[in-house]
């Protein structure tokens, strides 16, 4: 799956789980750019990634996140 | 992590007096399909039937209590009723791990509520947070 195809995908996800069907996500968003993208909110973000990409973060990897971008990078590393 | 996927728990519950009545008196919640058995009848139930948050609340007691551990806090909750429960049912709850989420420290319980007839009363999804 390409880059621009997760991003699809994590943008869904973000869209479902911030209740904000029109939320538009790029590879620089950060969780300042987006409303209700706090710490709760971060981790049903995650829980929904993993599902829906069959996959396991580390917490190291989640504490290194500096925007959407390297969170895809670290979902394609793991495809 | 202390939860293994598919790690079992269960717990008999009754639906007592003392619990329907507290609930009422605490949430005010009156409706007559709760109170009243003829009203409940003409609905369909045997009797009157409890209060479906009532089983929220045996979920509640299942997560602060009933687990290895206490630093828990329940994330999100999924409930569905499927069918009536009355005053004095025995309630058997089992609830299976289904998801690890070590990075967040998060774990995922499905749950069921069964009846003494092995019926499903009601089912869903937890999922807590493990306070470090």
């Amino acid at each position: 799956m390409n880059k621009d195809r997760v991003l699809t995908r994590v943008n869904e996800i973000f869209r479902d789980v911030l209740d904000n069907e029109h939320l538009i996500i790029t590879y620089q968003t950060t969780a300042n750019d987006v409303e209700d993208w706090d710490s709760l909110n971060h981790i049903q973000l995650v829980v929904a990634i993993e599902k829906q990409f069959n996959l396991r973060f580390t917490s190291r990897e989640i504490l290194g996140w500096r925007n959407v971008g390297e969170m895809i990078d670290s979902i394609i590393k793991k495809i | 992590m202390i939860f293994k996927l598919k790690d079992k728990f269960q717990q008999t519950f009754i639906v007592s007096d003392k619990i329907y009545k507290g609930f009422i008196k605490l949430f005010n919640d009156n409706n007559p399909l709760h109170t009243q058995s003829p009203f409940a009848h003409h609905h369909g139930f045997d009797e009157k039937i409890m209060h479906g948050n009532i089983l929220s609340g045996f979920l509640s007691y299942f997560i602060g209590e009933c687990l290895p551990i206490k630093n828990v806090i329940i994330q999100t909750q999924q409930i569905q009723f499927k069918a009536p429960v009355y005053l004095n049912d025995e309630i058997f709850f089992e609830a299976i791990v289904d998801g690890i989420f070590p990075s967040i420290n998060t774990v995922e319980f499905k749950f069921n509520f069964r009846n003494t007839d092995d019926k499903i009363v009601s089912k869903g999804k937890i999922q807590i947070g493990i306070l470090t």
